[in-house]
This record gives C-alpha cells, sequence and structure tokens, in this order.
C-alpha cells in the first residue's frame, strides 16, 4: 500500500512540474544578468578600465547571502573591469598575503590570460571578514595601495571611482586596511608546497607570467593589464 | 487491496486530464499562408499595416530588400498585392524600415519606406515617403523643395511621433551609425528637426516605439545596439533623454524587437524588449523606475527580430510573439501580476524560418487577428500568414480611435475598465523592429466579463470614456478639434 501512495504522490509531482515548468516566474537566480541589468548603475560613465574594485563594491553593498556574494564574484575580472562569461575556469595561483607574505592560493576569475600575472604580481590578498545575511563569514581578497596621491594616475582610468581627493572614495570602492579591494580570491587558502610547485610549473601562471612579469611595461601589448598596472603599481 | 489500486489509478487518470494539457496540446495557430495569392520566395523585411487604398480597409504594407515593396489587400478570401507603381514598389532601393502615418493632416497615412543599401553610416539612397495624390503614388522626398534633409544614413526602424498633440505627425528615424533624424512636415516643407528637439544622437539605431511610456504626451523608447538605448520623455514637444535614471539604458544589450504593452492589466503601457542574442526584458514601471521582471523562459537570449504583443485568441489576455531569425519563433501569454507562460506551438514555430518582420491585423475583419511573418536577410522565404485558433464563443471589441484629422491617432492609449481588468494598449506607431502594427486597439473579452467602458488618451494626453454594451464590434472614436 505505501508503495502505491509513494507513486501515486511522485507522479503528482511529476504532473505539477512538468505543468507549470513553462511559467515564467522561476525564482532561480541569474548572477550574470543582474550584472548586465545593472552596469550602467555601476559605471554611470561607461568607463569600466581597471574598474573591478567598482564591481566588488556593488555587490558587497547588495543585501544578500554569502553563496550569491560567491557567485556574482565570480562574473567579473578584478584586474580589467570586464564581465567574464559564466560558467568561465578561473585560474589557480598563488598570491602574496599583506603583513605575513605567505603565500596564499586560491582560484581567481580572469577575463584574459595576462591578467592572472598581473594580479599576481601587483596586488595582495588580506583576510576580509564581513557580515551577510547568513552570518559572518571570513575569505581572501585581493588589494591594491591607494593610487590617489599618484602622479602619474592612468588618464584612461575615472580617478572619481576611486579617489576622493587623495583619500579612498569608499562610496564608491572599498576601503580595507587603507587599500583598495579590487576582487575576490576564491576558495583561498595557505598554499602546501604541490600548489605553489603547480603554480610555477602551468603554462600560464608559470612560464607566461614569468615571461610577461619581466618585460618592461612600455612594452606590454596583451590585455587591459597595462592600465592596470599603471594604476597598481 | 486491490479496489485501493484501483481507485488511486482512477484519481491519477483525472489528474492527467486536468493538468497535462499544458503539454499536450492542440496547436494554437491555424496556417493560413495559402491565402497570400501570390506568393514567391523573397527577401522581405518590415510589415506595416495602413489603409493604402483609402477604401476603409486595412491593408499590409511589405518592403523588399532588392524585391518588390507590396501592398497586400483582402479581396475574396485572399491577400493580393494592390500597387504596382514604381515609386511604391521600388525595387532598387532596399527598404527595410516602414511605418504610415498622417504627416500632412489631410487624414489620410502617408508612408515612410526606410531605405538601406549598406549595413552603417553612408548609404547610397535616401528614404521614401509616399503619398497617394490623385491615385499616383509620389514620394514627397522626390520634390525639390524636400531635398534640402534627405536621410542618407542607413537605418533600420522609423515611429511616427505627435510629439505636441496636435495631430501634426512627424517620423524618427533610428538610424545606424549616424545621426537619429526627424522628418515633420511645416509650411508645406519636409525639415529635419532632430537637432532642435533633442533627438540627434548617433548610435546604433535598432528598434523605436512611441506612446504614452512615461508623460501625458507622447514619449519615445528606442532601442539600441552597441550603445544605450534612449528614453526620450516628452517636455512640451521636445525631448529629454531619461534612459539613465528610468535604468532602461542596458548598455550591454543589442536591442531589436519591441513593444508597448500593459504586463500588469493595471491600465498603463511597459515595455516588452527583446535584445540580439541578449536577455530579453519585461520593464515594469515601479516607483518611477522600470523594473526588469522577466525570467526564464521568456528572458532567454534568442535571435530576435520583431515582438508583437496582442491578443491572438480573443481570451481577453495579450500573447507575446516573439519572431526570431534561424531559430525556432516562440509564443507567451501574459497572465496575471506578470506571469508569462509560453504557450507551446508547433503551427507557426518555423524552426527553419528566417523571421525579419511581423505585424497583426485583422485583415479580413472577422475579430480575429491575422499575424503575418516576412523572411529574408539571409535567405530568402515567402511570406507566412497564421491566425489563432478561436473558441467560437469568445467575443471581442476592436476600438479605432481616429484624430482631428481624421487619421488612425497613433501613439494613443486606449484603456479598457471592466469588472475584471483595466488593460492599456497602445495605437502602434512604430517600429516594434522595423514593423508596425494595425492603428486599433483589439481586446478579446474574459469569462464572465462586464461593466466594460473605454478610455481613449488622445496623444494630447486628454481623455475620453465611452461605455459598452454590445460586443463583436469595432467602434470608431473620433477625437474633438
Amino acid at each position: 500500500m505505501n508503495f502505491s501512495k509513494t507513486i501515486f504522490r511522485s507522479v503528482i509531482i511529476f504532473i505539477l512540474t512538468l505543468s507549470f515548468s513553462n511559467i515564467s516566474n522561476s525564482v532561480e537566480k541569474n548572477y550574470y544578468k543582474d550584472l548586465i541589468t545593472d552596469w550602467s548603475r555601476i559605471f554611470p560613465d561607461s568607463n569600466r578600465n581597471a574598474a573591478g574594485p567598482k564591481f566588488f563594491k556593488y555587490i558587497i553593498d547588495k543585501d544578500i547571502n554569502y553563496e550569491d556574494f560567491i557567485e556574482y564574484n565570480k562574473l567579473y575580472c578584478a584586474v580589467s573591469g570586464s564581465l567574464i562569461d559564466p560558467n568561465s575556469d578561473p585560474d589557480f595561483l598563488f598570491i602574496s598575503e599583506r603583513g605575513t607574505k605567505n603565500k596564499i592560493c586560491g582560484n581567481y576569475y580572469k577575463c584574459c590570460i595576462p591578467c592572472s600575472c598581473d594580479i599576481m604580481k601587483y596586488s595582495e590578498v588580506e583576510r576580509m571578514k564581513y557580515k551577510f545575511k547568513d552570518g559572518i563569514k571570513e575569505f581572501f581578497v585581493f588589494t591594491i595601495k591607494n593610487p590617489c596621491n599618484k602622479e602619474d594616475f592612468p588618464n584612461r582610468v575615472n580617478k572619481d571611482y576611486f579617489c576622493d581627493g587623495e583619500k579612498i572614495n569608499n562610496k564608491q570602492v572599498y576601503d580595507l586596511n587603507g587599500r583598495i579591494v579590487i576582487g575576490l580570491l576564491h576558495n583561498g587558502k595557505s598554499c602546501r608546497k604541490d600548489d605553489i610547485d603547480f603554480v610555477k610549473s602551468h603554462q600560464i601562471t608559470g612560464r607566461f607570467c614569468e615571461f610577461r612579469n619581466n618585460t618592461p611595461i612600455e612594452n606590454l601589448e596583451a590585455g587591459m593589464g597595462d592600465i592596470f598596472i599603471k594604476l597598481a603599481r | 487491496m486491490k479496489i485501493r489500486i484501483i481507485n488511486y489509478l482512477k484519481k491519477l487518470v483525472v489528474l492527467f486530464f486536468l493538468l497535462i494539457p499544458n503539454n499536450l496540446h492542440a496547436d494554437f495557430f491555424e496556417d493560413i499562408t495559402s491565402q497570400i495569392a501570390e506568393n514567391p520566395k523573397r527577401l522581405s523585411y518590415g510589415v506595416s499595416v495602413t489603409d493604402i487604398n483609402q477604401d476603409g480597409n486595412f491593408d499590409f504594407i511589405v518592403t523588399g530588400f532588392g524585391y518588390l515593396n507590396l501592398a497586400l489587400s483582402y479581396e475574396n478570401g485572399k491577400l493580393i498585392n494592390i500597387v504596382n507603381q514604381k515609386k511604391f514598389s521600388d525595387e532598387f532601393r532596399r527598404t527595410i524600415g516602414v511605418a504610415a502615418c498622417d504627416i500632412d493632416r489631410d487624414g489620410y497615412e502617408e508612408i515612410y519606406f526606410l531605405n538601406t543599401d549598406t549595413y552603417s553610416g553612408t548609404k547610397k539612397y535616401s528614404d521614401r515617403l509616399i503619398d497617394l495624390d490623385k491615385g499616383n503614388f509620389i514620394d514627397l522626398f522626390e520634390i525639390e523643395k524636400n531635398q534640402k534633409d534627405l536621410n542618407l544614413t542607413a537605418g533600420r526602424s522609423v515611429v511616427c511621433v505627435d510629439r505636441k498633440g496636435d495631430g501634426n505627425y512627424g517620423v524618427y528615424v533610428a538610424n545606424y551609425g549616424g545621426p537619429t533624424r526627424y522628418y515633420e512636415y511645416n509650411d508645406d516643407i519636409i525639415v529635419d528637426k532632430s537637432v532642435q528637439l533633442n533627438l540627434a544622437k548617433v548610435t546604433g539605431g535598432r528598434a523605436v516605439v512611441a506612446g504614452h511610456i512615461i508623460s501625458d504626451k507622447i514619449d519615445i523608447f528606442a532601442a539600441n545596439e552597441r550603445g544605450a538605448n534612449f528614453l526620450y520623455k516628452n517636455d512640451e514637444g521636445k525631448f529629454l533623454d531619461v534612459a539613465y535614471e528610468y535604468r532602461v539604458q542596458d548598455v550591454l544589450q543589442n536591442g531589436r524587437g519591441t513593444a508597448l504593452s500593459d504586463i500588469y492589466y493595471r491600465g498603463r503601457l511597459d515595455i516588452l524588449n527583446g535584445n540580439w542574442g541578449g536577455f530579453h526584458r519585461a520593464y515594469v514601471l515601479k516607483n518611477d523606475i522600470f523594473e526588469d521582471i522577466a525570467k526564464p523562459p521568456f528572458d532567454e537570449p534568442s535571435r530576435i527580430r520583431t515582438v508583437i504583443s496582442a491578443d491572438l485568441d480573443n481570451d481577453g489576455y495579450d500573447e507575446i510573439f516573439l519572431n526570431n531569425i534561424g531559430e525556432p519563433n516562440k509564443l507567451f501569454r501574459i497572465l496575471e501580476n506578470g506571469l508569462v507562460k509560453q504557450i507551446p506551438v508547433d503551427i507557426g514555430l518555423e524552426p527553419d524560418g528566417y523571421g525579419t518582420g511581423a505585424a497583426v491585423a485583422d485583415i479580413d475583419n472577422d475579430g480575429i487577428l491575422e499575424l503575418l511573418v516576412s523572411h529574408g536577410e539571409s535567405r530568402d522565404q515567402p511570406l507566412s500568414l497564421y491566425k489563432a485558433k478561436v473558441n467560437p464563443q469568445h467575443k471581442y471589441l476592436r476600438i479605432k480611435p481616429l484624430n482631428k484629422y481624421g487619421a488612425p491617432a497613433r501613439g494613443a492609449t486606449v484603456t479598457l475598465i471592466s469588472n475584471l481588468r483595466k488593460h492599456s494598449k497602445t495605437i502602434d506607431s512604430g517600429s516594434g523592429y522595423l514593423c508596425q502594427m494595425e492603428p486599433v486597439a483589439h481586446y478579446g473579452i474574459r469569462k464572465n466579463e462586464k461593466n466594460i467602458k473605454i478610455e481613449v488618451r488622445w496623444t494630447n494626453g486628454k481623455t475620453k470614456m465611452i461605455s459598452v454594451k454590445n460586443l463583436n464590434q469595432t467602434i470608431t472614436l473620433k477625437q474633438n478639434n
């Protein structure tokens, strides 16, 4: 008898699912669509050069839970400010932790290959705690030093996004201990030796980045990274 | 034990027949393409609906890209091309956009043919503005005094705008890679007023619609490619772009088919906006901001062309027809509270169709809309004609507003008010992407609907209300002077 009831219930659920599957009231989140929809709010002047920090600030200011925060932060490039196609694969890399100089390993979602090199060389990671809808969480974020007193602030970057005079404009970007947060290091953790070996031997984070990071900035031709480098160096 | 199992099975059978019809569907459309008398393969684009021969009946105007422009009139059960005059047919100028409105205030609509012989920027041949003069079609742009401001930029869509609400229609031309044009007939001369009206922006113009969007006068929404959309608020006849403030810029999407639709059945026009390979939008105004409430499957990216919102099956709920090119079309129904439900179709799906335009009109005057779909661009294909299979018990009401000159009041808003809904429709000005619908508000009547009133908001913002007692008719409402 219980078997019959189970079948009956299963069939009802199946039929109801079929019946409502073509109704456009799904509550499934589409993070990518959200960012596309709000792009003009994030970049009112349409200049997103090196503006990963604007995405980070926009996302963390949303009333969201930690999972949403993680998913949104997979969809933009912290270096260039470009959107990234959903389902893109990240690069596994290491980066120096501010203060301790320990190597922290994790995943970085990039728009193009050179950005992985640039973020490894010109940014640091810091631990950050934040209260989301589902509680306080701790994670690693990429930061760069305050660029606002630079004499050679890159002219292709909207300085007003980052700076209020010589101070960080914390209405537009996230200020963590006097540095600008530019993005999230996913699944950050202290590196093990085999992690470091993997990164160093990888064709991008190893060989290519070594080449790129030893090229004078005036000779860099690939990626948006040269703008970012001028901002972050 | 056996009896209980049989009882369960009986319940299952009942549930099956109650719920499964959503999926095992009878076809929504009937294919009546055979009613088109001559229907060779061709490259067609935009479609408009107007009374081309001034006989009181609407005709489909179908543009041809290197093919003849057609005027399909319904005669003896067939759609027959009734115009073969050179200025109109114009095989060589490659027409893609079309809209009709009464520009010279004689009570009859002129036809604006937007010609495009190049993808972007400067083009070779200008557009045509066709008028019927003593039985002959003439091009007003060929008259010497009107040649000062010819449009020699590639474009896509055109929309008619009665910007001052006085029945003096201008034509907004959505150009691609050059400034927008706005033509008006002043002192017997056609002039471009785009600069003085703040409309002369350069963008990748695609679709454009006009109506009561955010003000009591005629506003304009332009869906663009490789650039922000425009939302022009009518400011005493001039225009102010407020797309950023109203959050419809959608910079990263490439606009295509767009239609004004009362998505919440609340007595106001909101915006349906298809994006090429991007998220389709259902913008509804909330607290002076347009919020996109579109969800899957409606918002899923497709190769979208024309978007039509109309009650095709006379059930009192509007359908949304998404005409795609090189992939299947889609059909949805707008239910209450903004829910949009996909209607499965086989007929009208056109999986191999290269849809380039579509328009609806009750071309045979039977109270049911016909849907004409044009094809072309990268494959020559014949036209298609569909009609919904309508429950014979469904009733309808058609409202045809005419302005003070006796011309279709394009841009006016008609609202049906009853015990069940407050449902607004625009009298289509163009150009949900290259196309323009019939200038009639077509309503199916819902079950148990009563106490029906009709309000018309004219292009000057003033309103007129009537009570309706008899259904299954077309009511013509004339604007007072």
